[in-house]
C-alpha cells in the first residue's frame, strides 16, 4: 500500500538560497501545507474508533504502529468542506509531531511533497479573515511560480497545542467566549 | 533465581558506588572551594543516605563512618568549623574508607577494621586534633591512591520511561500472538501450530519478565516512613510504635510511585487524628505508646497497603455532622448514608477532621488526595474502624498497571472495556425485575436497590441536561432482557445496560495521549486480538457523570 515515508523523501540539498520543504495536501478546494519536519508519517487511515464526548471534528482514535493517536478532520474544523461533499470513505493520514503527542490529520487525496524557496512565503494578507480559525494558524501563503496556483502554509505548532485542537469553530469572537470543547462530566 | 538478599544487596552496591563516585567528586570541590554550599549540602545528603542504607543492610562501621561524618558536615554548613585543616585529609581518608568497604561488600569480603577512623572523627566533632596529627600520607599510600582503578558498577540504571515502552512493545507482541494463533488453528497447519505455541511461551515468558523488571520490594516506599512517623509524632506530642511489614511484597514501580503522596496523607492522618496523645491513652486504659502498622501483602493479583492505628477510631457521627456543616452532602443524605458512607466521606475533597489547623493535617487538603490517585490506578480504598479501637486504612493496588484483567462489553456492535476491579456482578434482566422510582429506573441486587442506565445513553447525550426521566415504558417490548453490569465505586452501586457481554481477558492498557487525556470517562484504550481498538471505561468518572446528570 502506498506508505509513503514522507521523512525519507526528506534529503536535503544545498541550496543557495533557503528552501523549506512542504507535505501540501487538499482542504475544501484550496492546497494547504505543513512543514516536512511536522510530518512523521503519512499513511492511508487505519480503522478510526469513534470517541464518545469529542467535537465532530475529532473522528475517533487508530491505531498507528502502537501509537494511539486522535485522527482530526481538519476540514471540517476550519468548515472548509462544501455543503453536500461526504466525508471520503478512503482518505490519507499524515501523523504530524507535537511537543509530546502525534497527532493524525485526515486528508482526502494522497499528500505530495513541495519544494520552494522561502522568499516564496508571505505573511498571511488581512483579509483572509473570514473562514472561522483557521488564519490563527497560518504561517503565511505561497505563491507558487507560473501561476500554479497558491499554498496556505499552516503553524503546527500553534495549531496543535491540546486547548486549540480541542476548540469549536466557527467562532471568529475573542477567545474567551468561545466554548471550550468538550465539557468534562460536571463534578458532583 | 537469585535470593532477594542477593537483589538487596546488588541493589545496595549500585547505589553506594554511586554515592561514593559523587562524594569524591563533591569533597574535591569543597577543597578548591570551602564555602560552595550546594557541594556541603550534597555531601552531607549523600552522608545521610549511605547511612540508612548501610545500616539498613546491616553494615554497621560503614553506618557509623557516614553517619560521623555527616554530623561533621553538618557541623560545617551550621557554620560551627571550616573546611581547613586536619579535617581536609581526614575526610578524604573517611571516603576513601568508605569505598573500600563499599567494595569488600561487593566482593563478599569482611570490611577493614574502621575503629582508628572513627576515633578521629569522632576527635574532631569533639573539637579536638585527631590522634596521629594530620594523618600524613605515606608514599606508598600516595602511590595507591594515585593508581588506584576506576570501576563500573555490575547494575543498569534504566529509566522507567524505557521499560514503559518495553512493556507496550510487548503488550503489542502479546495481541499479534494471539492473532497467530487464531489464524493458525483455523489454516489447520500443525507446523504452523507447534510454531504458534511455541510463539505463545516465549511472549509469555517475556511479558513476565518485563513486568518482573519493573517490580520493586514495597520496602522501597515504606522504608521511608519511620522518618515520616517520627516526625510527625514529635511535632504532635505524641508516642507512636511504627511496625513495618511485607516490604518483600513486589509492586510496580510506578504503582509504588503514583501512591506515594497518597501513602503519606494515610500516615499522617494516622498519626495525627487516629492515635490520641500519651495522657488521653492512659485514661482511656490503653498503653501510652500507639501503634501505628505499615504493612504490605498480595491479595490474588493486587497489592494490599494497610495502615492499621489503635487509636480513637472514627466517630461515624461527628464525621456525618462536620460533612454536612461543610456542605460535602445534604442533611438528607447523610442521614441515609451508612456506617461505610459516612467513612467514604473523609475523602471528599474539602472535608477536613481536624478542628486545630497544625503543620501536619487540618489544612482541608489530604485524604480527598488518596482517593484521587488510587482511581487514576483504577485501585480501591478500603476503611474499617472502631470506636475506641483504632482504624485500618487499606489501599488496593494492582501489582502492575499495565496488565489489567477487564469484562468486555459490546455497545452499537463496538466493544469497551471495564476493568474487573470495579466490575460487581453481571445481570439479565426481565422485565418483572425492574422498577421506576422517582425517574429512574432500579433493579434489587442482594437486597439493594440499583440504578439501571443506559451506558448508550451516558456515554453519547450531548450537553449538560440532566438525562430524560425513565419509566417502565422505556422497557423493551416483550420477553426482551436487559443485559446489566453492575459496577460498584465507593461504594455506590451503578447498573450499566449494555448490548451484550462479551468475555473477560487481561488486557494492556495504553494511555489516551493527547489530546484526548482531558476526557476522563475513558481510562485509555488496549487492542484487542483482533487488532481492534477498545476503550476502556473509567468506572469512577462514569460514577460521577450519572450522579451530575440523574434526572
Amino acid at each position: 500500500m502506498p506508505d509513503t515515508s514522507a521523512a525519507a523523501s526528506a534529503s536535503r540539498r544545498a541550496a543557495p538560497e533557503a528552501v523549506v520543504q512542504l507535505i501540501v495536501f487538499c482542504l475544501g478546494d484550496e492546497d494547504y501545507g505543513i512543514r516536512i519536519e511536522q510530518v512523521k508519517e503519512v499513511t492511508v487511515t487505519p480503522e478510526v474508533v469513534r470517541m464518545p464526548k469529542t467535537p465532530p471534528f475529532i473522528k475517533g482514535i487508530a491505531n498507528l504502529r502502537g501509537d494511539i493517536i486522535a485522527i482530526v478532520d481538519l476540514e471540517e474544523r476550519f468548515q472548509l468542506r462544501p455543503a453536500g461533499r461526504p466525508v471520503p470513505e478512503f482518505s490519507y493520514t499524515l501523523a504530524v509531531e507535537a511537543a509530546d503527542y502525534t497527532l493524525g490529520l485526515m486528508v482526502r487525496e494522497v499528500p505530495r511533497p513541495v519544494t520552494l524557496p522561502v522568499s516564496l512565503i508571505e505573511a498571511a494578507p488581512e483579509f483572509v479573515q473570514d473562514s472561522g480559525q483557521r488564519e490563527k494558524y497560518l504561517e503565511g501563503i505561497a505563491k507558487l511560480p507560473d501561476n500554479e496556483g497558491v499554498i496556505i502554509v499552516l503553524d503546527m505548532a500553534k495549531l496543535l497545542t491540546p486547548s486549540e485542537i480541542m476548540r469549536l469553530p466557527g467562532r471568529v469572537e475573542p477567545a474567551a467566549a468561545a466554548p471550550e470543547a468538550p465539557t468534562p462530566p460536571e463534578k458532583p | 533465581m537469585k535470593s532477594r538478599d542477593q537483589e538487596y544487596r546488588e541493589m545496595f552496591m549500585a547505589e553506594a558506588l554511586e554515592y561514593y563516585d559523587a562524594m569524591s567528586r563533591h569533597l574535591s570541590e569543597l577543597e578548591r572551594n570551602p564555602q560552595d554550599t550546594p557541594a556541603l549540602n550534597e555531601l552531607f545528603r549523600l552522608m545521610h543516605n549511605l547511612k540508612a542504607n548501610a545500616r539498613a543492610m546491616g553494615f554497621v562501621d560503614m553506618g557509623e563512618v557516614a553517619h560521623k561524618m555527616e554530623t561533621l558536615f553538618g557541623q560545617i554548613r551550621g557554620q560551627e568549623r571550616t573546611f581547613t585543616g586536619s579535617l581536609v585529609p581526614l575526610t578524604f581518608g573517611a571516603v576513601d574508607m568508605l569505598g573500600n568497604m563499599i567494595r569488600a561488600v561487593g566482593a563478599g569480603q569482611e570490611t577493614g577494621d574502621a575503629h582508628v577512623l572513627l576515633d578521629n572523627l569522632e576527635r574532631l566533632i569533639q573539637g579536638q586534633e585527631p590522634e596521629q596529627a594530620a594523618p600524613g600520607q605515606t608514599t606508598e599510600e600516595a602511590d595507591a591512591d594515585a593508581s588506584r582503578k576506576l570501576e563500573l558498577s555490575d547494575l543498569v540504571y534504566i529509566p522507567v520511561k524505557k521499560l514503559d515502552n518495553l512493556l507496550n512493545l510487548v503488550g503489542e507482541l502479546v495481541i499479534d500472538r494471539d492473532r497467530i494463533l487464531t489464524l493458525a488453528a483455523e489454516l489447520g497447519n500443525a507446523a504452523l501450530q507447534t510454531t504458534a505455541q511455541h510463539l505463545f511461551r516465549i511472549s509469555d515468558d517475556l511479558q513476565y519478565s518485563v513486568m518482573d523488571v519493573r517490580l520493586v520490594g514495597a520496602g522501597v516506599l515504606l522504608n521511608k516512613f519511620p522518618r515520616v512517623v517520627r516526625d510527625v509524632a514529635a511535632a504532635e506530642n505524641k508516642q507512636v510504635e511504627l511496625t513495618l511489614a511485607g516490604q518483600d511484597v513486589q509492586i510496580d514501580r510506578n504503582v509504588l510511585q503514583l501512591i506515594t503522596d497518597a501513602l503519606l496523607h494515610v500516615v499522617r492522618n494516622g498519626v495525627s487524628h487516629g492515635l490520641e496523645d500519651a495522657a488521653t491513652r492512659v485514661a482511656a486504659g490503653k498503653p501510652a505508646v500507639g501503634q501505628l502498622r505499615i504493612s504490605a501483602l498480595t491479595e490474588r493479583d493486587d497489592v494490599l497497603i494497610q495502615v492499621q492505628d489503635d487509636g480513637r477510631g472514627i466517630n461515624t457521627e461527628a464525621v456525618r455532622q462536620k460533612a454536612v456543616r461543610k456542605g460535602v452532602v445534604t442533611a438528607e443524605a447523610a442521614a441515609a448514608l451508612d456506617e461505610q458512607g459516612v467513612w467514604m466521606l473523609l475523602f471528599e475533597p474539602g472535608f477536613s477532621m481536624a478542628e486545630k489547623i497544625t503543620d501536619i493535617s487540618g489544612r482541608g487538603v489530604g485524604l480527598d488526595v488518596v482517593k484521587l490517585a488510587i482511581d487514576s490506578l483504577g485501585g480501591q480504598l478500603r476503611v474499617n474502624s472502631e470506636l475506641g479501637k483504632g482504624t485500618t486504612f487499606t489501599l488496593v493496588l494492582p501489582t502492575s498497571i499495565a496488565v489489567k484483567g477487564a469484562l468486555l462489553v459490546e455497545l452499537d456492535t463496538r466493544a469497551y472495556a471495564v476493568p474487573l476491579l470495579h466490575t460487581d456482578t453481571v445481570l439479565s434482566l426481565t422485565n418483572d425485575e425492574v422498577f421506576a422510582v422517582g425517574g429512574l429506573l432500579m433493579t434489587r441486587v442482594q437486597e439493594e436497590n440499583v440504578p439501571l442506565v443506559s451506558l448508550r445513553h451516558l456515554l453519547y447525550s450531548e450537553g449538560n441536561e440532566p438525562l430524560p426521566r425513565a419509566t417502565r415504558a422505556d422497557l423493551p417490548a416483550g420477553d426482551g432482557r436487559q443485559q446489566v453490569l453492575v459496577v460498584g465505586y465507593n461504594n455506590r452501586r451503578l447498573g450499566l445496560v449494555v448490548d451484550r457481554f462479551l468475555r473477560q481477558q487481561n488486557i494492556v492498557v495504553k494511555p489516551l495521549s493527547k489530546p484526548l487525556d482531558t476526557i476522563d470517562l475513558f481510562g485509555g484504550v488496549t487492542l484487542l486480538g483482533s487488532g481492534q481498538l477498545c476503550l476502556v471505561l473509567d468506572v469512577p468518572a462514569l460514577t460521577r457523570l450519572f450522579l451530575a446528570k440523574r434526572p
